[in-house]
């Protein structure tokens, strides 16, 4: 296992890949590992504000300012929604991270990451993207947009003009957006132990989308803004058993 | 004559990109939706380079490169895997396969150029 990953680690500098955020790798070691200790979860936990800021968020749903916390700590927070939610959270910084790189590089517009509820809503039929990852970790994620976003984006990340684009270069690049975007939370996953598989991504449109959350699971929503490009994501993690 | 550089990717879209990144050159890019589909126009057309992806439907990039490494005409072509999963096991795998060089999605356009230029001789295409 350590020659493993000592000869990746020669590879990865070779072929100049990117390294999973430390806080995000310690995380998920800990939580795939069998005797994870909660008290070292605890620990990682509160040593990344954001991570504890979105945390305390998710286990106080009804409050509207954190000076209305039920649930004030993170030890509290775990035993309320449990580890894998932490898990989820965690992972929403590398996909959040993933979607912005991409929209740098490939379409050379900065995306900017922004609470979900400045946003305004998406209504009536507008592109839904979801792809399902399913092994240790289960769930799904889901990208939507509107057309006019898709089309957006399709014109950019493939340097046609929107007349040029049909609903298949359209539904196509948004499809790929997704799959760089899981295709990094899978390897994340899978480098800290919680191998996982993708399902192909599906992509299509819809009136009035309800992202479905297991009981018990989870459920991290992302905004994300650049132009008149508005995006929103929604990740969603089944109830973790070991 | 033009460098003949093969694209196999289920996605349009990263095909189109890697049409537009190679149009400066004096390249022929052709494309294939899949390993199986790519093996069949390796072997016709014997590209000098192959971008290959990893995830894809009825053949994927790990099956087709073990192929094209088995097959004595097609196993010197060189390839570089252009894949949005640079998990550990992945990388090794196909490591040990015999790539080039490994590129992860996303990507821009001149660090394709970088590495395929590694590869093979790229010249501008006379304006």
């Amino acid at each position: 296992m350590n020659q493993d990953i000592s000869q990746y680690r020669e590879l990865a500098r070779r072929y100049g890949l990117g390294g999973t955020p430390e806080s995000v790798s310690r995380l998920t070691q800990l939580v795939a590992r069998q005797d994870a200790d909660v008290d070292e979860i605890v620990r990682v936990i509160e040593k990344d504000p954001g991570l504890k800021a979105r945390l305390l968020r998710v286990a106080n749903p009804h409050a509207e300012n954190a000076a209305a916390y039920d649930i004030e700590n993170v030890d509290e927070a775990l035993m309320r929604n449990g580890i894998g939610c932490a898990l989820l959270l965690a992972m929403g910084t590398p996909l959040s991270l993933a979607l912005v790189k991409a929209f740098q590089a490939m379409l050379s517009m900065n995306l900017e990451i922004v609470d979900v509820n400045q946003l305004p809503g998406l209504v009536g039929h507008h592109m839904l993207c979801s792809i399902g990852f399913a092994g240790k970790v289960t769930g799904h994620v889901y990208l939507r947009m509107s057309l006019e976003s898709g089309k957006a984006i399709a014109a950019a990340i493939t340097g046609l003009a929107p007349e040029e684009l049909g609903g298949d270069e359209i539904r196509d690049a948004a499809g790929e957006l997704l799959n760089i975007m899981t295709g990094n939370f899978k390897s994340n996953l899978c480098d800290a132990g919680l191998d996982c598989k993708l399902e192909p991504p599906k992509v299509g449109m819809s009136e009035d989308h309800h992202t479905p959350v297991e009981p018990g699971g989870g459920i991290e929503r992302l905004g994300f803004r650049v132009g008149k490009i508005n995006l929103f994501i929604d990740v969603t993690a089944n109830p973790f058993t070991e | 004559m033009a460098t003949k550089i093969l694209s196999v990717d289920d996605s349009r879209t990263i095909r189109l990109i890697v049409g537009k990144a190679f149009k400066p050159y004096d390249c022929t890019v052709l494309e294939a939706g899949n390993g199986e589909e790519g093996l069949v126009v390796a072997a016709r057309e014997k590209p000098d380079l192959i971008i290959l992806d990893v995830t894809m439907p009825v053949m994927d990039g790990v099956t087709m490169l073990t192929k094209l490494k088995e097959d004595a005409e097609l196993k010197a072509i060189p390839v570089i895997m252009l894949t949005a999963e640079s998990g550990r096991e992945n990388v090794l795998q196909i490591a040990k396969l015999g790539v080039r060089d490994y590129l992860v999605k996303p990507f821009k356009e001149d660090q394709l150029i970088e590495k395929a230029g590694r590869c093979v001789t790229l010249l501008k295409r006379a304006a």
